[in-house]
C-alpha cells in the first residue's frame, strides 16, 4: 500500500497541471480608461494559453486564466503589455479561480 | 455644410453605440471610428488603425462652414498619428501626441482642388475622475489656413468600471483661425462610454449642438 501512495506523490510530482499555476495577476500603471482594458485584453486574449482575461481598472489589475497545464513566461508578459503602452510592475501567479478574480472585482462575466 | 450632410452626421452621432478622452491611437491593433458635428462650423470623420499602441495611419474627412461669412472648404486627407510620450503612472496617464498628413480641399472660395497640409498635436492628462486635454490641428494650402485649438476639462462624477459606463462632465474652449468664427466658443459636454464606446453630446455658449461619438475596436 505504502509502495502505491508513494507512486501516486511522485506521479503528482512530475504533473506539469499540479505544478502549474491556474492564473496570473498582473499590476498595471497607466491603467485609468476603458480603452486601455480594451487594448490590454485584445492583447492578452491573443496568446494560445489563455484561457480567460479580467481587467480591474479599480484594482489597476489584469488577471489571465491559463488553459489547464499552460503558461505565459514573465518576459512575454512584460512585453506583451509594454507593447500595448503600459507598465507591469507586479506579476503573480496563484491557483484563484478567475470566477473568484471576477467576483472579487465585481464583475460579471460578459 | 449642407443641410443632408449636416442631418447624416447627426445620425451617425446618434447611432454610433457609444466613446473620456478622444486619441488618435486607441490601442495596438486597434480601429478608431470618429464622427464630430462641431456646432455647425466644424463637421470631421475620421478613421484611423494603429499597428503598434505608439502610432495610428488613416485619414479623415472635415467640413468647415464659417460662422462670419458665406465661405465653406472641404477637405479629404490621409494622416499619421504618433505618441512622442507617455508617462504610465500609478493611477493616471499622460500622453503627447502629434500628426502629420496631406490631402485635397475643395471650397467656394476658391476653384479647383488644392492641396492640403495637416500637422497638429496633443498633449493630455487622465485619471478616472479628472482629465484635461490641449489640442491644435492645422489645415493649410496656397488658399486658405485653418487651425483649430480645443481645451477640455472633464471630471467623472463616480470612477467607472470596465464593464460600466463612464460618464464625464465636460467644459470645452474652442478657437478657430482662418475666418471660420470669431473669438472663443465654449461649450458643456455630457460624455458617457463604455468598453469601445462612446458618445457625447453639449451646447455652446452661442446655443449651438456640439456632438461626437467614437468607436474602437
Amino acid at each position: 500500500m505504502n509502495r502505491y501512495r508513494f507512486l501516486l506523490i511522485a506521479l503528482l510530482s512530475l504533473s506539469p497541471i499540479a505544478v502549474r499555476a491556474a492564473t496570473i495577476e498582473m499590476h498595471v500603471n497607466g491603467l485609468v480608461c476603458a480603452f486601455c482594458a480594451q487594448g490590454i485584453e485584445k492583447k492578452l486574449r491573443k496568446f494560445p494559453q489563455t484561457a480567460d482575461v479580467v481587467v480591474s481598472l479599480e484594482q489597476r489589475l489584469v488577471a489571465v486564466a491559463l488553459k489547464d497545464g499552460q503558461d505565459i513566461p514573465d518576459a512575454e508578459l512584460r512585453k506583451a503589455l509594454t507593447n500595448a503602452g503600459y507598465t507591469v510592475t507586479t506579476i503573480e501567479r496563484n491557483d484563484t479561480p478567475i470566477a473568484t478574480i471576477r467576483s472579487q472585482v465585481g464583475q460579471a462575466k460578459p | 455644410m449642407t443641410r443632408r450632410s449636416c442631418v447624416l452626421a447627426g445620425m451617425l452621432v446618434l447611432a454610433a453605440p457609444g466613446f473620456a478622452l478622444a486619441k488618435p491611437i486607441a490601442f495596438a491593433d486597434g480601429t478608431t471610428v470618429m464622427l464630430e458635428y462641431g456646432a455647425g462650423t466644424m463637421t470631421e470623420a475620421q478613421v484611423f488603425y494603429a499597428p503598434e499602441f505608439n502610432y495610428s495611419v488613416g485619414g479623415g474627412h472635415v467640413e468647415f462652414d464659417s460662422a462670419i461669412s458665406p465661405e465653406t472648404v472641404r477637405i479629404t486627407y490621409a494622416r499619421l498619428n504618433y505618441l512622442v510620450q507617455r508617462w504610465n503612472l500609478e493611477s493616471a496617464q499622460a500622453n503627447v501626441y502629434a500628426w502629420g498628413g496631406a490631402g485635397g480641399a475643395t471650397g467656394n472660395t476658391f476653384a479647383g482642388t488644392q492641396g492640403v497640409v495637416n500637422a497638429g498635436g496633443q498633449a493630455d492628462y487622465e485619471t478616472r475622475r479628472v482629465y484635461a486635454s490641449l489640442k491644435t490641428d492645422l489645415q493649410r494650402s496656397s488658399a486658405f489656413s485653418v487651425r483649430v485649438d480645443t481645451l477640455q476639462l472633464g471630471i467623472a462624477p463616480y470612477e467607472h468600471e470596465y464593464n460600466q459606463i463612464a460618464t464625464w462632465f465636460v467644459v470645452q474652449a474652442r478657437e478657430y483661425t482662418g475666418g471660420i468664427q470669431h473669438g472663443v466658443e465654449s461649450a458643456f459636454l455630457l460624455r458617457f462610454f463604455r468598453g469601445g464606446t462612446w458618445i457625447e453630446a453639449g451646447v455652446t455658449n452661442g446655443g449651438k449642438v456640439q456632438a461626437m461619438a467614437m468607436y474602437n475596436f
